[in-house]
């Protein structure tokens, strides 16, 4: 079943299937333009016009039908002859008859709406081929019209009414400025064959009339905003993947610094934390390499995936991507190997401790300090030649060298003790292959502290002998004292104690931040902060009184 | 290519001779001076006559008559008109020589 129209040609009317009338319409709105600028045009179109209608009748008469269908449309095409064949008769015969419009109107462009090239309706595309420039300036300028208060919208959609689209293929070779020769038929021509169908259909909005056309519009209107909305998507799709792009590239170059940097010099600052020193005899350069491979690998892979897949360019062949696979599987073995034989160094772990008694002072008050000197100069490293934990480096400044300790951890707390000698205990835990390799681990440790008299000065890190490896390595220190024992703590304490001097200070209502030490009190309960709380009420009542006293002198 | 050429000029060339000799047999319908031509394999297609009779009438060397017809609107048909007959007159004469030039280039040359 085939919808018909029903036309009339010069008085004669005709039912004709639609799809049928598409082609004739079409046909005759590129004959019509053939003769346009002839000044017999009306005369030779509406012999053809005429003559087609013969034609039509003497189809229905001989086949006894009523209604003309598409191939009857097409043999009467084929026997009037196309444009082209009309071009082709005229092409040298006479000059004189040569029509000013394939001339000097060939140039000549007219605007149209594209149909072949649109985001929404073709307007922008429309006029980038009026001006031949690419389409993207006319949206981008659209676009920017839109942000300024929206005015772009409004004249979007008065040029989508005003502008015609550009239906057949003279319209399109007009709208780019083709040649209206049969060489720019014959190029056209390609074109259109593919797009025939869909050219046909928008004829239909063209041909009817306007009251129809505005409710076409707004059907019309729905259709581009999906269109438009599927566009932008694609455009959303391909920010993400620049973003994906970047943010792997920026990664990769990341690991590429981090690469080089390890390899050089055996550190890299970002990531300073890191025990190094466990990878000291484990050729760390293998380590590094096969770990940048397991990293660098997977993120090529998502830029180049990211490359095919949205942007369309770039590939990877079949063996070039099965040879990097391999690669990358080895460098994932050599990492997890040398991982694995790494850990294995943690698996034990093992404490000692040692107890060393303490000299007792007589006022029973202890003043515990930190090792001042914990920083060298540069003098100091380069003539004791210390090394760093990056075996390439040396330190060199007096502010940044607190070197080989970061992953040192001494912790301090101080219990009451059941005799009147105070004593320090000191723990040593460190972890290795067995138990007996992480007791003698343990035993590895020195750790120093010194006292003079009421004095004990700690050390805020241990030496491990000969500067061996690193094994997660502990130093618990327990220091008991006697009961009633007064202790002063330096702040500096507090980086190593289990107990707060700022806090203590606090609760005193003293400066916590300024003042250098507080004073603790050994009680039955442990240590605790010694609260003046007499001193500080008394004098806040003095204040108070003296305050009210002035008052009442008034 | 240039053969081909050649040969679309020289059927150009003769067309317009054609066609008012074709008329001037008497009056004509366009579809059967196409026919006609048709069998001369000066033309292939109906659409490229149109134009030439509209400039030949305009040129005063044709004028039409309209007759109602049966299987669709009005049909022309195309006469001489007396300042064709004269052209045609000189066209023949013009042919003539052209025949006589031809005949001569080819000489005893066979032509099959």
């Amino acid at each position: 079943m085939n919808k018909t129209i029903i036309i009339n040609i010069n008085g004669i009317v005709f039912h004709i299937e639609e799809d049928a009338y598409e082609v004739l319409k079409n046909y005759m709105t590129d004959v019509k333009r053939h003769f346009i600028n002839s000044d017999d045009s009306l005369e030779i179109t509406t012999d053809i016009e005429n003559r087609i209608a013969e034609m039509f009748n003497e189809l229905l008469a001989s086949e006894h039908k009523q209604v003309i269908i598409e191939q009857d449309v097409k043999a009467v095409i084929e026997q009037m002859g196309t444009v082209e064949d009309f071009e082709h008769a005229e092409e040298d015969t006479n000059a004189s008859f040569t029509n000013t419009y394939y001339n000097s109107g060939t140039t000549t462009r007219r605007l149209f709406r594209d149909p072949d090239d649109h985001l929404i309706a073709g307007v922008c595309s429309g006029i980038a081929n009026y001006f031949d420039i690419d389409a993207v300036w006319i949206r981008l300028a659209f676009a920017l019209i839109i942000f300024a208060g929206g005015a772009g919208i409004l004249l979007y959609i008065i040029l989508w009414i005003v502008i015609p689209k550009a239906v057949t293929r003279a319209d399109r070779m007009v709208m780019k400025g083709e040649k209206l020769n049969l060489q720019g038929f014959k190029k056209n021509f390609e074109e259109e064959l593919g797009s025939m169908h869909s050219n046909f259909s928008n004829f239909k909005h063209e041909a009817k009339p306007f009251v129809y056309k505005t409710r076409d519009f707004i059907g019309d209107f729905f259709y581009h905003l999906g269109t438009f909305f599927n566009g932008a998507g694609k455009i959303l799709l391909k920010l993400i993947g620049l973003f994906i792009l970047l943010s792997c590239f920026s990664a990769l170059i990341f690991f590429i610094v981090a690469f080089v940097a390890l390899l050089g010099f055996g550190q890299f600052a970002p990531f300073h934390d890191m025990p190094y020193g466990v990878l000291r005899h484990h050729h760390p350069e293998y380590i590094y390499t096969a770990g940048f491979v397991v990293i660098a690998v997977p993120l090529v892979s998502i830029i180049l995936l990211t490359l095919k897949g949205i942007f369309n360019t770039g590939a990877v062949s079949r063996s070039a991507g099965t040879t990097i696979l391999v690669i990358w599987l080895f460098a994932i073995a050599v990492f997890v190997y040398n991982v694995t034989r790494i850990a294995a160094d943690f698996s034990s772990s093992a404490s000692y401790s040692e107890t060393i008694n303490l000299k007792a002072v007589k006022d029973n008050t202890y003043y515990l300090k930190l090792n001042d000197l914990k920083y060298f100069t540069a003098e100091d490293s380069a003539r004791l030649n210390i090394k760093n934990l990056a075996p390439n480096m040396k330190i060199t400044d007096d502010d940044y060298n607190d070197f080989d300790h970061y992953h040192q951890r001494v912790r301090l707390s101080i219990e009451k003790s059941d005799v009147d000698q105070p004593v320090l205990i000191e723990s040593y835990h460190a972890r290795g292959r067995s138990y007996d390799d992480a007791l003698a681990n343990s035993r590895n440790i020195k750790y120093i502290f010194a006292q003079q008299d009421s004095l004990i000065t700690f050390d805020e890190r241990f030496y491990p002998k000969n500067n061996d490896l690193w094994h997660d390595e502990d130093v618990y220190l327990t220091l008991k004292l006697p009961m009633n024992a007064k202790v002063v703590v330096d702040r500096k304490v507090e980086g190593i104690a289990d107990f707060s001097v700022h806090d203590c200070n606090e609760l005193n209502k003293r400066d916590g931040n300024r003042l250098s030490e507080a004073t603790f009190i050994m009680t039955d309960n442990g240590l605790q902060c010694k609260v003046d709380t007499m001193v500080t009420d008394t004098v806040l009542n003095k204040h108070l009184l003296s305050d009210s006293t002035k008052k009442l002198k008034k | 290519m240039i053969v081909e050429n050649t040969q679309t000029q020289m059927r150009k060339g003769v067309l317009e001779y054609c066609i008012l000799s074709t008329i001037a047999k008497g009056e004509i319908y366009a579809s059967d001076i196409i026919a006609e031509l048709k069998k001369a394999q000066l033309l292939v297609v109906e659409g490229t006559l149109y134009p030439l009779l509209t400039r030949l009438k305009n040129n005063g060397l044709l004028s039409y008559n309209w007759v109602e017809s049966t299987s669709g609107p009005p049909r022309k048909y195309y006469v001489l008109s007396d300042e064709g007959r004269k052209v045609l007159e000189q066209l023949d004469k013009t042919w003539q020589e052209l025949a006589y030039a031809v005949q001569i280039s080819i000489g005893d040359r066979k032509v099959k």
